[in-house]
């Protein structure tokens, strides 16, 4: 790798899991950090969270020269009465180790993705409410987001997966 | 909010002082011209320094001039307060969370604050206190931790640390205090060479509220991964919000890697593992 290669990273990225598989949070991939996540993630899926239907043609190419899978799952507001079963189908693919290296991104990968990182922390992690609010609030840039911590709060699954393709960093 | 009117305060309690040294060096210049013409020479301060009332009217003004200083010096301290590790602060924060713990379920983990992955086993977070401990023990499964203060390790932590198997390196650094303290380029190499090394990871870096020392630390990390400074830097704020240092980041910006390059590249450190 050429020492000169600036990398950019898509806005607000972050790993999220790095134990025994790589999970990734950021916000909408521009061409711009391309060379970033083709160099350095070597991704088998993206879950886009969020309420862009369309993905533009540099971003299906590259997709697909990537060999990179991709699911759109629709999320606009967690006070949508449908967003339990997304979120279920997030964590779904989650929850699948086939899937990974996985990336997870919104448009600005702060409030959407946030909602989505502090379900997988407290279903999957067990981390207390207290953490959960910090990390959604380093993200949001301080804000508390009242309605989405309420969401995480309250959200509970009965989300049934085979248990051999479970990632060990899922301890519930 | 408050700092800037006192500033403006101090100024103009400054200036008054000044204006008022001036209508008394006035007063002693006229006293000056009477005294030469009795013989006594022309110099102020050899004049002010034989007349006992003039004396004690320059040191009092003197002396309300240097404590006026000494106040401003001491608000620059106290901007950055929270850089420093406050042992009482320390045990009371662990103690309150002491007794909520127990309450609660035992299976919940509760992460330090601040606390966040920064690539492959490398962990960044703020100062871990008492009921981190499990998280740090039981999910990072923790080798070492590397501590960014100068103080001395708490003794509760020294000992979770023993009892763990975890093994405490400390680079202790004062952190950017702007404008008069910076961290040293030195330092921060050799806290590097400490994380990057993969026989110490997982590794935790931390200092007192994970903002300052520990972001200039992961922002040069992040230079080693090639990273744009605009992206460095919006995660420096990220973490740092909302107490950002513009000599932190102009820290990262100027730090010279060269050194470490060619030591982690001898190593086979580089490139740093997701």
């Amino acid at each position: 790798m050429p020492e000169s290669t600036n990398y950019i990273p898509p806005l607000s990225f972050s790993p999220v899991v790095s134990t025994d598989v790589s999970l990734y949070r950021s916000g909408y991939p521009m061409p711009l950090n391309f060379p970033f996540i083709r160099d350095q993630l070597h991704l088998r899926t993206i879950i886009y969270v969020g309420d862009k239907q369309e993905l533009s043609q540099e971003y299906q190419d590259f997709l697909a020269t990537e060999n990179i899978k991709f699911h759109n799952i629709f999320m606009d507001s967690c006070r949508d009465p449908a967003v339990d079963e997304r979120m279920n189908e997030v964590l779904k693919l989650v929850l699948d180790i086939d899937n990974y290296p996985i990336l997870i991104h919104s448009n600005k990968g702060k409030h959407r993705v946030g909602v989505v990182v502090g379900i997988i922390r407290k279903v999957l992690q067990g981390w207390s409410l207290t953490g959960i609010y910090q990390e959604y609030g380093i993200f949001s840039g301080g804000l508390k987001g009242e309605a989405d911590m309420e969401y995480v709060t309250m959200f509970e699954t009965c989300l049934k997966v085979p248990k051999e393709k479970v990632p060990r960093f899922a301890i519930f | 909010m408050t700092g800037s009117n006192n500033e403006t305060g101090e100024a103009s309690a400054i200036d008054s002082l000044i204006e008022n040294e001036a209508e008394i060096i006035r007063l002693i210049q006229k006293d000056v011209s009477m005294l030469r013409d009795n013989g006594n020479g022309n110099d102020i301060h050899r004049i002010i320094n034989e007349d006992k009332i003039l004396k004690g009217e320059f040191e009092h003004i003197l002396q309300r001039f240097h404590d006026n200083c000494k106040r401003e010096d001491g608000q620059l301290l106290e901007e950055d307060e929270e850089d420093l590790f406050d042992k009482d602060e320390h045990m009371t924060k662990s103690e309150e969370k002491r007794e909520f713990q127990s309450e609660a379920q035992q299976e919940e983990v509760i992460p330090p604050e601040n606390f966040s992955h920064v690539a492959g086993e490398i962990y960044r977070s703020s100062f871990p206190r008492v009921e981190n401990f499990q998280f740090l023990q039981t999910r990072l499964k923790l080798k070492s931790i590397l501590v960014l203060i100068p103080e001395e390790y708490p003794a509760e932590n020294k000992e979770f640390l023993e009892k763990s198997g975890i093994k405490l390196y400390q680079v202790g650094m004062s952190g950017n205090k702007e404008p008069f303290v910076n961290i040293p380029s030195d330092l921060l190499t050799k806290a590097l060479e400490i994380v990057l090394n993969p026989d110490h990871q997982p590794v935790l870096i931390h200092c007192n509220r994970g903002k300052h020392r520990t972001g200039c630390l992961i922002g040069c990390i992040r230079k080693l991964q090639n990273w744009s400074l605009t992206m460095i830097f919006d995660e420096y704020r990220r973490f740092a919000f909302p107490k950002a240092r513009a000599l932190d980041q102009q820290f990262i910006e100027m730090y010279d890697d060269k050194e470490i390059i060619t030591l982690a590249n001898k190593k086979n450190w580089l490139p740093i593992q997701w």
